[in-house]
């Protein structure tokens, strides 16, 4: 088999058992890999009502068939789990060098069962695995560990997933952080790994991926990295500026949520933007394995020193949802985030709840006591609730929960702006009304990335599209963006690379690799398969599409205030019929049998 | 006069952020600051993001959309991000 393996690891932590597995070149024809197959494994060996935090919870942890390779920006991996925050799936996705190296070991995946009797971490130097104690270490930051695991093992060459604190103590947003700064963030996958009692992940390999035609790869390759290099974003704007250049555009264009989503338009935006930072504290640039973009920043600021990031999403979680305008601020809250293994938007967002709770009356002064107050604008707020969330201390235990259920303790979550209780992301989607109803459809809640309708209805990718049509000609983009999401995920690719590469480019770049010849359309068919799969998961786990396919009421009854999006709404009860309709689902929003059975997945209707 | 924004690297080939300029076109803007700023249309030759007060001018009339003396004019290179 080429690009993949055909191999995972199973660890069961209960009973200390590793087992390899095998699968074979049939299997990966129809799920590709990574998210394809652990969306599988899923639905075939769990039940979708699991407690997410339980033993019985499974972590698939696991690069794409292009990960390791030189395909442009081929070092992704994603770790796919029943998620805590939300109840369903969720599969959270991150680059650097980690999903790479799991590969260079020689395994597609690895799938972690059970819980240790006491804190563990897992060392993979090709066919060697070790479970290995790590009471040592539990308690410890990222960078704290990444150093002791390295001490420990005495490679350089290693590369390792890890959990902070926030992840032991089983905050619902904690990620899987990797590489330092690099995090699987979404969903609260940390918590999974910490409800296991695995600290760490560490892997070294010396395997090198199988190509097809090495030939024929070498000169698609060559020619999709031009493609990118000669992009104005990929090539330019993304390089130059880092994902925070978005930060002015989408404020200018009214959508840019200020104070937890109550407007579009946050008045100190240029100070905590892309070229801000620039001309502030960027030293360079940091890419992932193998990509030519290297959007990752390193700051270096007198406080803390040098740093990695904030991307886009965190600058604004942490800034204007807060109505904070301190970059500063901002980038030192971002790196606290990565070592204490936090959802940077998730932790933006709870602490943007909070505010609202504090604004409304709700979370009172005699509450929180010598606690700073929950105020627009505080930058104490940052400094002092992101470390006691992390670690549950008093207020901090709530915060934990997230927005949602913060809100609804306080008997308002409609000041939680989450869609399936996973806090939204930069985009109000008063301002991309196609991109809002992504989020109310999104297999992992309120999310941007699976289907960012924002590069149509904001920037013009594949083509501008208005933000405020609600055609069918939206809803099939949409849908278009969701099943090439779950392709390019499912490949190992970084979904940035759509700014420059369209979807004949991964059919070439697949083909090339696997040795297949698949048409465009074969391969968004296994998006869509893996879009319905996970969707079967969701209504098993309890999903009710009625009540649980929607948006926060503000977007659905309080017009935009300001901007040019003032009056605008999302209209969501006008494309969501006609989603389902398009999706080929029931009018209640099921996959029938009859859709199953044409994606080939029939067996878990 | 209106109030131009500009943004990226189209402030380091201006030297400013925001600009005035008299023009009753985004068309007559654009061969303003062409002629005004060396660089300035190249750095949009592949593209790029014109906004009038918030509204993209592909929704409006393009680049004969005309422009009135209140009107903030937003400019960008082309970008992306997520």
């Amino acid at each position: 088999m080429y690009g993949n393996w055909g191999k995972f690891l199973r660890v069961n932590l209960s009973t200390g058992e590793v087992k390899v597995e095998e699968y074979d070149e049939e299997f990966a024809r129809k799920w590709l890999g990574s998210r394809g197959l652990a969306i599988y494994l899923l639905l075939k060996e769990m039940d979708p009502m699991v407690d997410p935090l339980s033993p019985e919870n499974k972590l698939v942890i696991t690069p794409g068939p292009l990960s390791g390779t030189s395909a442009p920006t081929g070092g992704r991996y994603n770790v796919v789990t029943k998620s805590p925050a939300t109840g369903f799936i969720t599969m959270a996705n991150s680059g650097g060098y980690f999903g790479a190296e799991l590969k260079f070991a020689g395994y597609d995946a690895i799938v972690v069962e059970g819980k240790a009797e006491k804190p563990v971490y897992i060392y993979i130097k090709d066919e060697n695995v070790e479970i290995r104690d790590a009471s040592h270490l539990w308690g410890k930051l990222v960078s704290e560990t990444e150093e002791a695991i390295r001490k420990e093992i005495g490679s350089k060459k290693l590369r390792i997933a890890l959990i902070g604190p926030a992840g032991e103590n089983l905050v619902k947003f904690a990620a899987v952080m990797n590489d330092g700064h690099r995090a699987a963030g979404r969903g609260g996958v940390g918590a999974v790994m910490g409800s296991k009692n695995l600290k760490a992940i560490a892997v070294e390999g010396s395997k090198t991926v199988s190509i097809a035609d090495k030939q024929k790869f070498m000169l698609t390759i060559r020619e999709k990295i031009n493609k990118l290099r000669n992009d104005p974003v990929a090539g330019g704007g993304l390089p130059n500026y880092g994902t925070a250049i978005l930060v002015n555009i989408i404020n200018e264009n009214g959508l840019y949520p200020t104070r937890n989503f109550q407007t579009g338009v946050f008045e100190h935006a240029y100070e905590q933007s892309g070229e801000a930072m620039a001309a502030k504290y960027l030293i360079r640039n940091q890419p992932c394995y193998a990509c030519p973009i290297g959007c990752g920043r390193v700051n270096k600021l007198p406080t803390i020193g040098v740093t990695e990031g904030p991307e886009y999403e965190s600058t604004w979680a942490l800034g204007a949802n807060l109505g904070i305008n301190d970059l500063a601020s901002i980038i030192e809250a971002n790196h606290r985030c990565d070592e204490l293994g936090l959802d940077t938007i998730s932790t933006g967002g709870t602490l943007g709840t909070a505010m609202e709770l504090y604004e409304k009356g709700l979370i009172t002064d005699e509450e929180l006591g010598e606690a700073p107050p929950f105020r627009w604008g505080n930058t104490e707020v940052l400094h002092y609730y992101i470390d006691k969330l992390a670690r549950r201390e008093g207020f901090g235990d709530k915060l934990a929960e997230g927005g949602y259920r913060l809100a609804e303790s306080y008997g308002h979550p409609e000041y939680s702006m989450s869609v399936k209780k996973l806090e939204l992301p930069a985009y109000d989607p008063r301002g991309a009304e196609g991109h809002g109803l992504g989020y109310a459809t999104n297999n992992r809640g309120g999310c941007h990335i699976k289907n960012y309708m924002i590069s149509p209805e904001i920037l013009g990718y594949p083509y501008k599209m208005d933000p405020h049509d609600v055609s069918d000609d939206k809803v099939k983009m949409l849908i278009i963006f969701q099943d090439l999401s779950a392709l390019i995920d499912a490949a190992g690719l970084c979904l940035f690379t759509t700014f420059g590469l369209g979807a004949d480019d991964y059919r070439d770049m697949l083909n090339a690799a696997l040795g297949w010849d698949y048409s465009t359309e074969d391969y968004l068919k296994i998006g869509e398969r893996i879009w319905n799969a996970e969707r079967i998961f969701n209504l098993k786990a309890g999903l009710d599409p009625a009540k649980d396919d929607t948006l926060p009421k503000r977007f659905l009854e309080e017009p935009m205030p300001e901007g040019p999006n003032k009056g605008y709404v999302v209209r969501l009860k006008e494309m969501l019929p006609r989603y389902y309709a398009l999706r080929g689902w029931t009018e209640d929003g099921k996959v029938p049998k009859e859709k199953a059975k044409e994606l080939g997945i029939e067996e878990f209707i | 006069m209106v109030k131009v924004k500009v943004f990226a690297t189209l402030i380091k080939l201006t030297g400013r952020k925001i600009l005035e300029v008299p023009a009753g076109s985004v068309e007559e803007l654009l061969e303003k600051l062409y002629s005004t700023y060396p660089g300035f249309e190249e750095e949009l030759e592949r593209g790029f993001m014109i906004l009038i007060n918030g509204r993209n001018i592909e929704h409006l009339q393009g680049l004969q959309t005309p422009l009135r003396e209140e009107d903030i004019v937003s400019i960008f290179p082309p970008a992306g991000g997520g």
